[in-house]
């Protein structure tokens, strides 16, 4: 997946840095300034995206700390009880998430790319020095794997309008099992 | 896979990747060219005057008589190369005091498809008077008076598509009435004949390379070229295209005959006069070689560049003509045989050859912002999605 976000905003910010704010009327002060606006936003979402799920675990880590404080000094009357009650539910599910997220979005990525490598430099090889009842094994292997990502891929940027057939590919909430709620 | 600093590739590697895929010369002068520039400043706009001044200076150098360059002007089009058009007033040898539209195409700091010049100018110098091309007039190979290498040709009249015609991004999806297609079929085989049976040997085509024919050696350049380029440029491994490759080598079809290749024939890359429907120019030669004619017949049958039919059942080559009358008209035209097992491999080569300057080159200039066109670079990426399954496909489907 070599089309990702952080690339498609470097690509519209210079778009936008190089062709399009020089050819903006100078006396339209609004269109000059909204420009401007969605340049720097483009730029702040750049910065932002990486750090997006780490900033999300660093303020649950901070938020349980502050409930576990809290379980700790209040206490009340029924009311207060009651929402002790269910922050301690609630705490506990938060801590289980933070469990699970462990690895980050950019581990994951890593990963990915490590995984990428180390399978393709397999395929060459097996094709340099295998025999050829492995080189048909590995084929079938490499093919029946790409076809379920390549749908996956397709899926990614269907609204681009390359797919031929449309139709012909899942949507990808479907394929990553995400339900339609 | 970015073990090696791509975006600073030490001369070490350089030399490495050039010894472990032998290709033409003159590919390799622009390979390694573009691998010792790659840690230099990506594309910064650039004033039209700069472009005037060292269009003059080429001018001058090349030509040495009077001549006034004017109304110069950007042209928009083509995620490959910049176009400025301009007006020269001059005394054009033999015709006498005019002035001739024409059109500098320059590269940016690094192409989505890195080619040489003076291969193209050779190229479309070599077919004037054999089939329709723009007049090529002079060209700056190495950069030497502008900021990169470029040539100057003439505007050619007509048009890629009927006026009142919608396509999309890339002029793909152009779908032509039935009466136009009528006129311009023919001639689109007949160009393709004139162009695979020209006597390339007459002509000064001294940047091109002939692959040894009853050989493998044509396909196995192919195969190195593009290689090497993923090598160069790749971020991000894909299996597949690491079996696409083994399966290339494997398979590599023997070329009976060398015959001039296009490379990019299709809808979309002549120009035609709407008033009488005739072909006035054929363009983008950039990716032409001297090969093997089942390259431009796989291109040209891609189901992509084509279409169906007004009866929704008959697909039409290039949007034009059936593809079995097509290659029955070719194979008469040229008296050359049509290989389908040769055309299969093609298509793989040719689907190779676009996923590595899609997911490749597309990542690596886009992200080091070396080109006029880094937003549509980055669009056209989509598609190699699409490109890579039928790739996939046709692996599964070999013959």
């Amino acid at each position: 997946m070599q089309m990702r976000p952080d690339l498609q905003i470097k690509s519209v910010i210079k778009a936008m840095n190089d062709v399009v704010l020089p050819a903006v009327d100078p006396q339209n002060k609004l269109a000059q300034e909204q420009v401007r606006l969605c340049m720097g936003l483009l730029g702040l979402m750049a910065k932002q995206l990486p750090l997006q799920f780490r900033f999300d675990c660093d303020e649950l880590a901070r938020l349980s700390a502050y409930s576990a404080e809290l379980q700790r000094i209040a206490s009340g009357g029924g009311e207060t009880g009651a929402a002790l009650a269910a922050l301690a539910e609630k705490t506990a599910d938060a801590n289980a998430t933070l469990e699970r997220a462990k690895s980050s979005p950019y581990d994951i990525e890593q990963a990915v790319r490590s995984l990428r490598e180390a399978t393709g430099s397999l395929v060459s090889g097996v094709f340099r020095d295998g025999d050829s009842a492995v080189q048909d094994r590995v084929q079938r292997a490499t093919l029946a794997m790409s076809k379920e990502q390549l749908l996956r891929d397709r899926a990614w940027v269907i609204t681009q309008g390359w797919e031929p057939d449309p139709k012909s590919v899942p949507p990808i909430e479907q394929l990553l099992g995400i339900s339609a709620s | 896979m970015p073990v090696v600093d791509k975006d600073r590739p030490s001369p070490d590697w350089i030399a490495a990747l050039r010894k472990r895929f032998p290709i033409e010369k003159e590919i390799d002068r622009v390979l390694t060219r573009k691998m010792e520039r790659r840690a230099g400043p990506g594309y910064s706009p650039m004033p039209l005057g700069t472009l005037i001044e060292g269009t003059e200076s080429l001018i001058r150098s090349q030509f040495g008589g009077k001549c006034q360059l004017s109304d110069a002007r950007w042209l928009s089009g083509g995620a490959s190369k910049l176009q400025m058009a301009f007006v020269l007033d001059w005394d054009r040898p033999g015709q006498g005091r005019q002035k001739t539209p024409m059109v500098l195409r320059m590269e940016p700091a690094e192409s989505i498809v890195e080619t040489s010049r003076l291969r193209e100018f050779q190229l479309i110098k070599a077919f004037e008077g054999t089939v329709p091309v723009p007049p090529v007039f002079w060209c700056d190979a190495e950069g030497q008076h502008l900021p990169y290498p470029a040539l100057v040709y003439g505007f050619s009249e007509g048009v890629t598509k009927p006026s009142a015609a919608h396509s999309g991004v890339t002029g793909l999806g152009t779908h032509l009435p039935p009466e136009l297609r009528g006129k311009l079929a023919p001639q689109f085989v007949e160009c393709l004949a004139k162009i695979h049976t020209f006597d390339y040997r007459k002509a000064d085509l001294s940047a091109f390379q002939i692959p040894e024919a009853n050989s493998t050696q044509c396909a196995e350049w192919g195969v190195n070229w593009w290689t090497r380029v993923w090598e160069e440029d790749a971020d991000e491994e894909v299996p597949l295209m690491r079996l696409a490759e083994a399966w290339l080598r494997r398979h590599m079809p023997v070329m009976d005959r060398a015959v001039t290749v296009h490379a990019d024939y299709r809808l979309g890359n002549f120009l035609f006069t709407e008033h009488d429907a005739r072909i006035s120019a054929w363009l983008d030669w950039e990716l032409g070689r001297i090969g093997d004619r089942h390259q431009d017949l796989a291109w040209t049958t891609t189901r992509a560049f084509g279409h169906l039919a007004e009866d929704g059942k008959t697909f039409l080559t290039c949007g034009l003509l059936p593809e079995a009358e097509f290659l029955d008209a070719y194979e008469k035209a040229t008296g050359l045989k049509v290989d389908t097992n040769a055309v299969h491999w093609y298509k793989v080569y040719n689907d190779y050859m676009m996923a590595t300057l899609l997911f490749a080159t597309g990542y690596r200039i886009a992200n080091g912002g070396k080109t006029h066109q880094d937003v549509l670079i980055t669009w056209l990426m989509g598609i190699g999605n699409t490109l890579l399954e039928e790739m996939r496909t046709l692996i599964e489907e070999a013959p």
